[in-house]
C-alpha cells in the first residue's frame, strides 16, 4: 500500500484549499452568528475577479492576492453596511440572515451569468501543470502554493485576533457583545470590520480556487457546503478548530474511496455534518453549549 | 376506486384531426437552451436547425405532394431546465398545435421532452439526447440522430485494437474506465466493457465513477497509477476534464493511450491545460468539419462558413441533420399528417453528413441513428486530424503515447 | 350553566356568533369558523368548475393543476417552516422520496396512480422522521444546515441507487396508466384542498397552538407540559408525506423523473422561495408564493431568462428587509389600510418571532424582551396543554 503517504499528502494539500473556504464563514458566524449563505457567491465572484486580472491585466493569480481581498473586503463592509444591518441579532435573526444572504447570492449568480455567460473559465498560467515532489511523489505546483497559502492566512488571522486591537475588539465582541460596548467598543464598527475580513477571506479562497479548478458562475454552491462541515466539525471556538476541521473532511473524502464508491465519496463530507450536528453540537472541539 | 374516477375526462380528443388538405406554412415547434448551463451548445444547436430551415426555405420550401411549403421554426428558451423543456413542449404541441417538434439539447432534457411527444403522438426528432435509455422505452415518435455513446467507445476501441494488432499495445492491454456518474458515462463504460469482452485481449483493471464537478481526483488517479494501466479512459464533461487532467500530469502519470471521450479537441481544454497538455489525447466525436471535403459534407460546411463565418462542430452537424430528416420525412410522406410523417421517418434511408453516409433511424435501436464516431487524435502541432475510420481519415494517429518515457 | 373553555354548556352545544350552525357544529371541530368554512368550499366550488365553464385552453389548464401541486407543496413545507420556526433546505429529500416510490410502484407493480402517491406520501413522510427525529433538537440555523446536509446526502444515494431510481437515467412512467394532463387538474385541486384544510386545522387547534408556544421558547413551551418533540416530529411526518405525494403527483404530471432534478437544491430552494416570498406562517402566504413562482417561471422567463435568479434574490431580499410576512404581509396592509381587519390569528405568523406584527421595525436589538418571549409561550402552551 504505497498510496498511502502519496494519497495522505494529498489529502493535507486538499485541506489547505478547504480551510481557506471555511475561514470567512466561519468568522463571520462566529462573531454575528449570522450564516453568510452568499459565501459560496463571494467565492465565485472572486474566482471570476482573478480570471479577469489574469487575462485583462496579465497579473498572476498569487499576486493578485492583496488586491483581491482589499476589494472584497469593501465589498463586505457594504453588505454589512447595506443590508445586515438590519436584521435582528441572535436566534431570532438567524434564520433571517440566512434567507436575506441567500437572495444576495442568488443575484450575484445572475450577474454572473450576465457579465461572463454559463461558459466556464479557467486560469492557466506558465506553472499551471508544473509538479514539485514531495517524498517522492509530484504534485501540483498550484496546490502546494495553495497549501502555503492558507497556512500563511491562518497564522495572520490568528495573529490578527490576538494580537491587534481590532482583532481584539472581535474576540470581546463574540463574548459579550453588551459588555463591550460598555467599555468603549463600537460594536457596529467591530461587525462591520469582521463582515469585511470575513468576505476577503472568501476572496483569498476564491482566488486560490481559480488556480485549481475551471468554474462557472453555478461555482461555489459545493464549496459552501463544505465549508459547512468543517464548521461544524471543528467548532467554531477557533481558527485552528477551523483548519482540523478541514484536514479531518479532506483525510475522510479521501480516503474513502476505499470504503465507498467513489462517487459516494461527497456524500461522506454531508453524513458527517449530520451526525456531527446531533451528536455534538458544539463541533468536535468546541463548547458543547449552543446558542 | 371513488377516487380513480374523480376527475372529468377532456371532453374533446386532445388529438384534433390532421386536416388533409397541405397547409401554407408548416410550424415546427422546437425549444433549445438559449441562456443557462447549456446556452453555449444550445446557441450551436439553433445554428443547425436554423441553416435547415434557410436551406429548405430558400429551395421555395418542403416539397409536399407537389406543393412546396415554407418552413416556420417556432423555437423557444428552456433555459436547461428540464421542467421547462416539458412545459414549453406542451405549450407549443397543444395550444400553438405545431406539426411537428425537434428536440432540445442534452439528455434529462430530452428524455422528459419526448414523453410530451409520446404522449400527444407527433413526430420528434432531436439531436441531443445520445442515452440509449431514451429509445429503450418503446417510445413510437421519438427519433434521434445522435448515436449512442457506447459507439464512441467502441470507435476508440476499434482503432486502438488496430494499433494492438499492429504490435503497438501490448496484448493483452490493462485498461483503466473512468466515468462521469451520467447516463453518458454508464454508456461510454458499457462500451468499453462490450468491446473488451467480444475481444478478450483487454482487461479491466479499474472502472470507477465520479460525481460531476469533482474537486479532487487523486484517490481515483492514484489507483489509475497503482494498476499500472495501458488505456487511460474517462469520459468527462468539460470542467472534469480539465481538472483530472490537470492533476493527472502534475503527479506524473503518462499512459499509452489517454482518452476523455468526446473532450480533448475543444479550444477552452487547449487554453485551460496548454497545448502539451492535450498532446496526443484521443477523442471520438459525432462528426467533424475535417469531413468536409467532397459531397455533402463540402456543401454543408461551405454554407455554415458563409452563415456564420466559422467552421460547424459536431452540434451544429447533429442538429442539422435532425431538422433535415424531418423535411425530408414530411417530404416523403406527401403530406403533414402526423401518422404518415412517424412512418416516413421510421423508414427513412437518407444521404447524410453523419460518418458511415447514411442516416437511418432503425427500429431495433427505437430510432436512435446508430454510425461510426470520428477519432481524432490531438498533435504537437495544434492538429486534430482524424485517424479512423480509415476510409474519411486524415492523419495517421500514434500509439503509444510518445510523451511516455520508457 | 357554566360553560367549558370550548363554549360547550353541559348539554347542548351553543351556538358560538360566527360559528356554524347548530346542526354542523356538532361534527366539526369549534375552532371552525363559519367565515373560513365557506370562503373553503366556494373556492373550491369555483375553482372545479373553471376549466368546465371557462375557454382556459390546454397550456393554462395544465399550469394551472401543476400550480395546485406547487401551492400545497409550499403549505406543507410552511407546517415546518412557518407554524414551527424551522426552516427546511432539504425538503426536496421528501419530494423526491415520494416520487420516485410513486413512479417505481407504478413501473414494477402497476399500481392505481393514487395509491402510488399515498405509498409515495408516506414513504416521504416516514424518512422525514427518519433523519428529523434527532435533527429537530436543534435550533435555527443549525437545523437548517444539517436538512442541506440531509438533502445533499440523499440526492448522492439516490443517483448511486440505480435499481430503485434508475440512477442517472430516471425513470420513466408508462404511457397512458395513470390520469391524464388535463384530469391532474383536479387531482392537484383535491391535493390543495387536503393541504388548506390541514394548514388551517393544524393553525387553529390547539396543536396550532403548541407549535406557536415551541417557535417563541422551546423551553418554556416545555415547561407548561408541550411536548417539542411530539409536536414537531408530526409537523415533520405531515409536512414531509404531503410533499412526497406532490412528489407522485409531479411525477405523474412529467411521466419521467430523474434523481439529479427531483432531489437538486434548487427544487428544495423552490419551496424556501415559495414560503418566504409567499408569506411564512400565513395560509394564504405560501399559495400566493406558489403563483408568483410558476408566474415567473412560465411568463417572465420567456421574456427575459436571464434575469429569473436575480429576481428571485431581490424578491427574497426586499421581503427579508421590508415586509418579513412576504405578500401576504403586503395584502395585510393593504387590507387594514382599507379597514378590513384581518383575525388575528392569521396575523401571527412570520419569521423569527409570532409576535412581530408586520408595521414594527425589526432593529439589532430583536424582539421583545426575554421575559416578554417566556409570557407569551406560557400563554400559548397553556391553553395548548389544557385544551
Amino acid at each position: 500500500m504505497g498510496q498511502v503517504l502519496p494519497l495522505a499528502v494529498s489529502a493535507v494539500l486538499l485541506a489547505g484549499f478547504y480551510a481557506s473556504m471555511a475561514y470567512g464563514l466561519g468568522l463571520i458566524y462566529g462573531v454575528l452568528r449570522v450564516v453568510n449563505l452568499a459565501h459560496g457567491g463571494m467565492i465565485m465572484a472572486s474566482a471570476y475577479l482573478s480570471w479577469v486580472l489574469f487575462t485583462r491585466f496579465h497579473i498572476d493569480p498569487y499576486l493578485s492576492i492583496p488586491i483581491v481581498m482589499v476589494v472584497f473586503f469593501f465589498v463586505g463592509v457594504a453588505m454589512y453596511r447595506g443590508l445586515v444591518r438590519f436584521l435582528p441579532r441572535g436566534a431570532a435573526g438567524g434564520v433571517q440572515s440566512l434567507l436575506l444572504l441567500f437572495g444576495v447570492w442568488l443575484v450575484i449568480r445572475n450577474l454572473a451569468y450576465l457579465l461572463f455567460t454559463g461558459d466556464d473559465q479557467a486560469v492557466r498560467t506558465s506553472y499551471s501543470t508544473a509538479s514539485i515532489s514531495i517524498f517522492g511523489s509530484s504534485y501540483s505546483v498550484n496546490r502546494v502554493a495553495v497549501f502555503v497559502i492558507s497556512v500563511v492566512a491562518v497564522v495572520l488571522l490568528q495573529l490578527w485576533l490576538s494580537r491587534t486591537y481590532t482583532g481584539k475588539a472581535v474576540r470581546g465582541v463574540t463574548e459579550n457583545s453588551d459588555s463591550s460596548t460598555l467599555v468603549g467598543i463600537d460594536v457596529e464598527r467591530v461587525y462591520a470590520i469582521t463582515f469585511g475580513v470575513g468576505t476577503a477571506l472568501a476572496g483569498l479562497a476564491g482566488v486560490l480556487a481559480s488556480t485549481l479548478f475551471a468554474f462557472n458562475p453555478s461555482f461555489g454552491a459545493g464549496e459552501l457546503l463544505k465549508s459547512f462541515v468543517i464548521i461544524v466539525l471543528g467548532g467554531l471556538g477557533s481558527v485552528v478548530g477551523i483548519a482540523v476541521g478541514a484536514l479531518v473532511l479532506a483525510f475522510a473524502e479521501v480516503f474513502a474511496i476505499y470504503v465507498v464508491p467513489s462517487y459516494l465519496t461527497a456524500a461522506v463530507g454531508f453524513v458527517l455534518l449530520v451526525v456531527v450536528l446531533i451528536v455534538r453540537p458544539g463541533g468536535l472541539f468546541g463548547s458543547k453549549v449552543l446558542r | 376506486m371513488v377516487v380513480a374516477g374523480c376527475a372529468p375526462s377532456q371532453s374533446t380528443g386532445t388529438g384534433s384531426s390532421d386536416s388533409l388538405a397541405v397547409p401554407d406554412t408548416i410550424v415546427i415547434g422546437s425549444t433549445l437552451p438559449l441562456t443557462g448551463t447549456e446556452s453555449k451548445t444550445g446557441g450551436r444547436y439553433k445554428q443547425g436547425y436554423e441553416l435547415a430551415v434557410e436551406q429548405v426555405n430558400a429551395a421555395g420550401g418542403i416539397d409536399v405532394n407537389g406543393k412546396k411549403v415554407k418552413v416556420e421554426l417556432k423555437l423557444l428558451d428552456d433555459t436547461s431546465d428540464q421542467a421547462k423543456a416539458v412545459n414549453l413542449a406542451q405549450r407549443l404541441i397543444t395550444s400553438d398545435k405545431v406539426n411537428a417538434f425537434l428536440g432540445t439539447y442534452s439528455t434529462p432534457l430530452v428524455e422528459a421532452q419526448s414523453t410530451v411527444a409520446e404522449q400527444n403522438k407527433i413526430p420528434y426528432v432531436n439531436g441531443g439526447g445520445a442515452a440509449t435509455s431514451i429509445y429503450a422505452k418503446g417510445y413510437k415518435w421519438v427519433f434521434g440522430t445522435l448515436a449512442p455513446v457506447e459507439n464512441l467507445a467502441e470507435t476508440e476501441m476499434e482503432w486502438i485494437d488496430l494499433q494492438q494488432k499492429a504490435g503497438k499495445l501490448p496484448k493483452p492491454s490493462k485498461v483503466a474506465i473512468v466515468w462521469e456518474n451520467t447516463s453518458h458515462g454508464k454508456d461510454f463504460r458499457k462500451g468499453i466493457e462490450d468491446f473488451a469482452k467480444k475481444s478478450g485481449n483487454y482487461q479491466v483493471v479499474v472502472n470507477e465513477a465520479f460525481a460531476l464537478d469533482g474537486k479532487d481526483f487523486s484517490s481515483i488517479l492514484s489507483k489509475v497509477k497503482g494498476s499500472d494501466v495501458d488505456l487511460f479512459m474517462v469520459d468527462a464533461h468539460l470542467p472534469d476534464f480539465i481538472t483530472m487532467q490537470r492533476q493527472y500530469l502534475s503527479s506524473g502519470m503518462c499512459n499509452k493511450v489517454v482518452t476523455y471521450g468526446a473532450r480533448g479537441t475543444e479550444a477552452d481544454g487547449v487554453k485551460a491545460l496548454g497545448q502539451k497538455g492535450v498532446d496526443y489525447i484521443l477523442s471520438a466525436v459525432w462528426w467533424n468539419s475535417q469531413l468536409g471535403d467532397e459531397g455533402l459534407n463540402k456543401t454543408f460546411v461551405d454554407s455554415f462558413k458563409k452563415k456564420y463565418g466559422a467552421a460547424p462542430e459536431w452540434y451544429q452537424a447533429v442538429s442539422y441533420e435532425a431538422a433535415r430528416s424531418l423535411f425530408t420525412a414530411i417530404s416523403n410522406a406527401k403530406s403533414v399528417d402526423k401518422t404518415k410523417v412517424r412512418d416516413a421517418l421510421s423508414s427513412l434511408q437518407m444521404s447524410s453528413i453523419l460518418p458511415g453516409g447514411k442516416v437511418s433511424f432503425p427500429a431495433d435501436k427505437g430510432g436512435q441513428a446508430s454510425y461510426p464516431f470520428v477519432v481524432q487524435q490531438n498533435l504537437p502541432d495544434g492538429s486534430s486530424p482524424i485517424i479512423h475510420p480509415v476510409d474519411v481519415a486524415n492523419g495517421k494517429g500514434t500509439a503509444p503515447n510518445p510523451m511516455c518515457k520508457g | 350553566m357554566t360553560t367549558t373553555a370550548q363554549g360547550k354548556r353541559q348539554g347542548r352545544p351553543v351556538r358560538r356568533p360566527g360559528g356554524p350552525p347548530g346542526w354542523l357544529q356538532r361534527w366539526l371541530p369549534t375552532w371552525l369558523s363559519k367565515r373560513s368554512l365557506v370562503a373553503f368550499v366556494v373556492a373550491f366550488a369555483l375553482l372545479y368548475a373553471a376549466p368546465l365553464v371557462l375557454p382556459l385552453g390546454d397550456y393554462l389548464h395544465n399550469l394551472m393543476g401543476l400550480t395546485f401541486m406547487f401551492m400545497a407543496a409550499g403549505l406543507a413545507w410552511n407546517w415546518l417552516g412557518g407554524y414551527v420556526g424551522q426552516i427546511s433546505f432539504g425538503h426536496a429529500a421528501m419530494f423526491g422520496t415520494g416520487g420516485f416510490v410513486a413512479a417505481r410502484l407504478a413501473v414494477t407493480f402497476g399500481l392505481p396512480f393514487w395509491a402510488t402517491w399515498l405509498i409515495g406520501g408516506l414513504a416521504a413522510g416516514l424518512y422525514g422522521l427518519l433523519w428529523g427525529h434527532p435533527t429537530l433538537r436543534l435550533r435555527g440555523p443549525y437545523f437548517s444546515i444539517a436538512t442541506i446536509g440531509v438533502g445533499e446526502a440523499t440526492r448522492l444515494v439516490a443517483t448511486y441507487w440505480t435499481d430503485f431510481t434508475g440512477g442517472s437515467s430516471g425513470l420513466s412512467l408508462p404511457i397512458g396508466g395513470g390520469p391524464t394532463k388535463f384530469q391532474l387538474y383536479w387531482y392537484g385541486l383535491y391535493l390543495l384542498a387536503a393541504a388548506v384544510a390541514i394548514s388551517y386545522g393544524l393553525r387553529k387547534s390547539r396543536i396550532g397552538l403548541g407549535l406557536l408556544a415551541i417557535k417563541e421558547d422551546v423551553e418554556a413551551a416545555s415547561d407548561v407540559g408541550v411536548n417539542p418533540t411530539f409536536y414537531q416530529d408530526l409537523v415533520l411526518f405531515l409536512s414531509g408525506t404531503v410533499v412526497g405525494i406532490c412528489g407522485g403527483f409531479y411525477a405523474s404530471y412529467q411521466a419521467f423523473i430523474d434523481p439529479l432534478d427531483m432531489f437538486s437544491f434548487d427544487r428544495s430552494i423552490s419551496f424556501v422561495l415559495i414560503g418566504v416570498i409567499g408569506g411564512i406562517g400565513t395560509i394564504l402566504g405560501p399559495a400566493m408564493g406558489a403563483i408568483v413562482f410558476v408566474v415567473i417561471q412560465e411568463f417572465l422567463l420567456a421574456s427575459y431568462p436571464q434575469l429569473y435568479l436575480g429576481l428571485y434574490g431581490v424578491l427574497l431580499i426586499v421581503v427579508i428587509l421590508f415586509e418579513p410576512l412576504g405578500l401576504s404581509g403586503l395584502l395585510m396592509r393593504l387590507g387594514r389600510r382599507l379597514g378590513i381587519r384581518p383575525s388575528v390569528s392569521a396575523a401571527a405568523g412570520g419569521l423569527g418571532s409570532a409576535s412581530a406584527a408586520p408595521d414594527q421595525p425589526t432593529g439589532p436589538t430583536g424582539h421583545g424582551s426575554p421575559e416578554g418571549k417566556r409570557e407569551k409561550a406560557d400563554e400559548a402552551g397553556e391553553k395548548a396543554g389544557k385544551g
